[in-house]
């Protein structure tokens, strides 16, 4: 049976490895079915509205209202 | 309890202080007191700090918040909106082609983060892909360097590289592992020393041992 699995979205500098596996199939034949969610360009913060104390970030956002099982930190 | 880290991811991220082409700044050491763009809150912004803290006092150390895209940050670089900037691929990559310099070049490891009720069967398929593409990727980095320019397509500067033009060195990845205890407690100790976290380390709340190592046994077989 097919397993699913919902993680924020990767790029290649830090998660070229998930990319390769899901577009190379690597993730279907381990029975995985890998789903990348990304936030909305809208709801996307820029560093530059944070300071270094109070920092903005977008990582986490989805996984805090259930979109998402993991993201990488 | 939250969400808690549960693993080593596989790519190892390059990062680089960049100055302009017309920078008089050789050393990370001439940065002192000049403003640096960070993109706060951020791995690449932390290895900026750990690069200029260890060229100078850390009260020389000024930053500025500088935007999450490296784009953004590669162009008020070339703006001279401040003295240097960190920057990853691919724009390390466009950065040397434009005449910038490096300055200093370090790398760091970041995490997965899983909420308690992730499937470790599904970490654990998640694992072995990744390791089999790692194999993949150290088997042939070049072939796989498009994914660096793909993820900014549109942008000039980075349509203009051709594969030839990364340096593989800076491309690293590897098998993920559980996260070492030593390496977790020196993160957070380094991070509290500069204020941007409370508290003592407390390895329980941050690392989720029986998902780690669940996902990573079952992944072994």
């Amino acid at each position: 049976m097919t397993m699913t699995l919902a993680i924020e979205r990767v790029t290649a500098f830090m998660g070229l490895d998930v990319l390769v596996a899901r577009d190379e199939g690597l993730f279907a034949e381990e029975g995985l079915d890998l789903k990348i969610v990304a936030l909305p360009p809208d709801e996307m913060r820029s560093a530059a509205e944070g300071s270094a104390a109070k920092p903005t970030t977008n990582q986490g956002k989805l996984q805090a209202r259930g979109e998402s099982q993991m993201f990488q930190a | 309890m939250g969400a808690r880290q549960v693993g080593r991811r596989a790519t190892i991220v390059c990062a680089a202080l960049v100055v302009a082409p017309d920078s008089s700044v050789f050393t990370p050491q001439e940065l002192a007191h000049q403003k640096v763009g960070l993109d706060y809150g951020n791995g690449t912004a932390y290895a900026g700090l750990q690069m200029l803290e260890g060229a100078m006092p850390r009260e020389a150390v000024t930053t500025v918040a500088a935007a999450t895209s490296p784009a953004e940050r590669f162009a008020g670089l070339m703006r001279g909106d401040f003295a240097a900037t960190v920057l990853q691929e691919p724009w390390i990559t466009v950065s040397e082609k434009a005449g910038c310099r490096l300055v200093s070049l370090t790398f760091f490891h970041g995490t997965w983060v899983a909420i308690p009720a992730t499937n470790p069967e599904a970490y654990a398929a998640l694992l072995r892909g990744i390791t089999r593409a790692v194999h993949r990727i150290n088997a042939d980095k070049r072939r796989y360097v498009s994914y660096f320019k793909r993820d900014w397509a549109g942008h000039p500067e980075v349509d203009a590289l051709s594969p030839e033009d990364f340096n593989l060195s800076r491309i690293q990845v590897k098998e993920p592992t559980a996260i070492p205890e030593s390496e977790a407690r020196w993160a957070w100790e380094w991070m509290a020393s500069w204020g941007l976290i409370d508290g003592a380390f407390d390895v329980t709340a941050q690392i989720d041992r029986g998902l780690e190592r669940q996902a990573h046994e079952l992944a072994r077989g």
